[in-house]
């Protein structure tokens, strides 16, 4: 087990390291730079600038600079928000972005297992083609249309909740219900699904035929049965639907305009703020990397069928 | 032989008619009420998408001021515009009444365009025009503009699926046929390709390569194939790999049959209804991928519209005008609701044995 831990780990580091050189080149060798598309600059100063951020240098030395860089943890100076350092403004933005996909996350995910548990113990009943219709629904419309048409709906004409923005403290609460709704409605569909299905399997399984004959009651069969092992593959999901809920989250911030690190990154592409866009990437592919080795770890000590080799 | 081949007979000494494994999947599709009319509902977008040009909608280039932001409805624009105008100058002068002396010229003109509009409703055949879907703040028909949108969107989903679709079919089967290091090699890049956050490289060639003004389709074709084929060259591998070493193959290799013809006659049909629902599964993502690019400018540009970008220009104008973000938007959600169900009913239809329902 810790053999296989280690092993796993080691071969993050590969990935890793082809993440940061890929994004890498594919920004430098785009044409423009950060300083062109700015009002002319007189070619002495955008010597200097050139000159400040190395990028005088050649290709290949500002790679290995680079890299040294950030392997120290210093993703360096921002190329268009002067005052501040990549690493600030990460700082800034990554908490409420961590905040707002982890409670749509936890969201989906409830209601989507208690949406699959219903489904399946009422199949092919009106429960069962109602939920399963609004799933359907779920997986087809993009989050950028849900988030402007509960805009319109709960902000615009009803005036339940603040249109957009973030706001920390009680009243923050009130502002993250419409972008957390519209963040979590897909995976609560695909979750809802995913249950399903796998419940279903479940409940024509042996063993919990074996637990109804020796009479055991419904309630008892159900939660320590059949959720134990028809759950199985939702943990198996939260891996993918972890990477999901971060590059949806690039267009809810920008719906709903919230301080994140998907605002950020769109803009920063925008803006060629190169040291930028590398920091958010490298951040955002540990997150995701992450978050798949633990699934991985977790959903093995979880299913003891699952051999480490 | 008196019997005929094509008649079979089962353990009763019926006989029957084989069934294929296609009319078994027709007959399976067709009990699936909502696969079907899902079935009937694209292939009507389809049509209209394909025969748009010689259908009789208005040209969604042509602008008509006199008949900006006009609400969804079935009766004459001419009509909805002297509506719109008298309302406007109700307004006006309540508020002139109230003593914003400033705003007189202001009714004046309306009352002066309202006029206008009165006289030329009768003459003037633009007013005759019906717009059921509205129009946009340039008077565009909102109708003609999201069925061009879809055009752009269900192009840029059918070549992103075919590409992938070639690709991996081809390297999937390579890839399981072979074997070997190749096998190994292969199956390694696909491994690190899915670690890659997507969606993030291709915003950054997005954004990077695609010149202002200029069409960025073809980069946009480009990120979207990228990583589109990983999956159904996985699918496809798993697929040979467990063929392979069948009868039915060493009874065509002992004929002499080469690789090439083992793989494309023998193989791949037997991995069609994957593929197939591969297919029909991936089509409505490719179309949200590129939807969600445009929403967020980075998609198709200026010139072009998608269903995206529509979207994203209505959520500009939702409070007043409601219908110029829900037009795209419903229209959209309906194709991909159709095109999730069809791929679910193909699912069902063509691998009822199938592990990966969800």
């Amino acid at each position: 087990m810790s053999k296989y831990i280690i092993r796993r780990l080691l071969s993050l580091i590969p990935t890793m390291f082809i993440i940061v050189t890929l994004s890498f080149f594919l920004i430098r060798f785009a044409p423009g730079g950060p300083f062109s598309s700015e009002k002319k600059v007189p070619e002495q100063v955008l010597q200097n600038l050139m000159r400040k951020y190395h990028m005088d240098e050649p290709m290949g030395k500002q790679y290995l600079r680079y890299l040294g860089d950030v392997l120290r943890g210093d993703f360096g100076p921002s190329f268009r928000y002067r005052d501040s350092t990549v690493n600030e403004l990460i700082a800034d933005s990554l908490p409420n972005s961590i905040v707002l996909g982890s409670f749509a996350l936890f969201c989906a995910t409830l209601a989507g297992i208690g949406v699959g548990i219903i489904s399946s113990l009422k199949q092919n009943r009106w429960q069962d083609y109602t939920a399963m219709s609004i799933a359907v629904v779920g997986i087809s419309v993009p989050l950028f249309v849900i988030g402007p048409v509960l805009q319109l709906a709960f902000a615009m004409k009803l005036h339940w909740f603040p249109l957009s923005g973030w706001i920390t403290g009680r009243d923050g609460l009130k502002a993250m219900v419409l972008p957390a709704l519209t963040l979590s409605f897909p995976y609560f569909a695909y979750i809802a699904r995913l249950s399903r299905a796998s419940l279903l399997e479940v409940l024509r399984s042996d063993y919990v035929r074996t637990a109804r004959a020796k009479g055991l009651p419904e309630r008892v069969v159900i939660v320590k049965h059949v959720l134990k092992g028809g759950l199985l593959p939702i943990v198996s999901y939260l891996g993918p639907a972890f990477s999901g809920i971060i590059t949806g989250s690039i267009v809810v911030e920008s719906v709903f305009a919230i301080p994140g690190v998907g605002r950020i990154f769109v803009q920063s592409a925008l803006n060629r703020d190169y040291t930028l866009i590398m920091g958010e990437v490298i951040v955002y592919s540990l997150i995701l990397v992450a978050m798949n080795f633990i699934v991985d770890i977790v959903y093995g000590f979880l299913d003891p069928r699952i051999a480490y080799k | 032989m008196s019997r005929k081949i094509s008649k079979t007979v089962n353990e009763f000494n019926q006989q029957l008619k084989p069934i294929s494994l296609w009319a078994d999947a027709w007959k399976r599709l067709r009990r699936n009420r909502m696969a079907l009319i899902s079935l009937w509902i694209v292939v009507i977008y389809a049509i209209i998408a394909v025969a748009a040009p010689i259908l009789p909608f208005f040209d969604y280039r042509i602008q008509n001021l006199d008949h900006t932001n006009l609400p969804p409805s079935l009766r004459p624009a001419g009509q909805l515009a002297i509506e719109k105008l008298e309302s406007q100058i109700a307004v006006l002068k309540e508020r002139v009444g109230s003593g914003m002396d400033t705003l007189k010229p202001d009714l004046e003109r309306a009352e002066q365009e309202l006029a206008v509009a009165k006289d030329e409703l009768i003459s003037n055949p633009e007013n005759r025009k019906v717009y059921i879907f509205g129009t946009d703040n340039l008077g565009r028909d909102m109708l003609a503009k999201t069925i061009y949108g879809a055009r752009i969107s269900m192009l840029v989903g059918f070549i992103g699926t075919l590409t992938a679709v070639l690709v991996g079919v081809i390297l999937g089967a390579i890839s399981g046929y072979v074997g070997g290091w190749l096998d190994n090699l292969l199956m390694r890049f696909v491994d690190i390709m899915y670690g890659l956050p997507y969606m993030l490289i291709v915003i950054i060639l997005m954004a990077m390569f695609r010149k202002e003004g200029q069409s960025s389709i073809v980069i946009l074709f480009v990120g979207i194939a990228l990583v589109s084929w990983l999956t159904i060259a996985r699918v496809v591998r798993g697929q040979i790999i467990s063929l392979k070493n069948s009868e039915f193959v060493e009874a065509a290799r002992s004929m002499g049959a080469g690789p090439g013809r083992i793989i494309f006659r023998h193989l791949l049909p037997n991995a069609l209804g994957v593929i197939i629902v591969f297919t029909s599964l991936s089509l409505p993502s490719f179309i949200m991928n590129e939807s969600f690019l445009s929403f967020l400018g980075m998609g198709v540009s200026a010139p072009l519209s998608s269903w995206g970008s529509l979207v994203s220009e209505g959520a500009n104008t939702m409070e007043l005008y409601p219908w110029q973000l829900l037009a795209p938007a419903i229209e959209m959600t309906i194709f991909l609701f159709c095109m999730n169900f069809l791929g679910d009913g193909l699912r069902d239809a063509l691998d009822p044995q199938s592990k990966n329902r969800t």
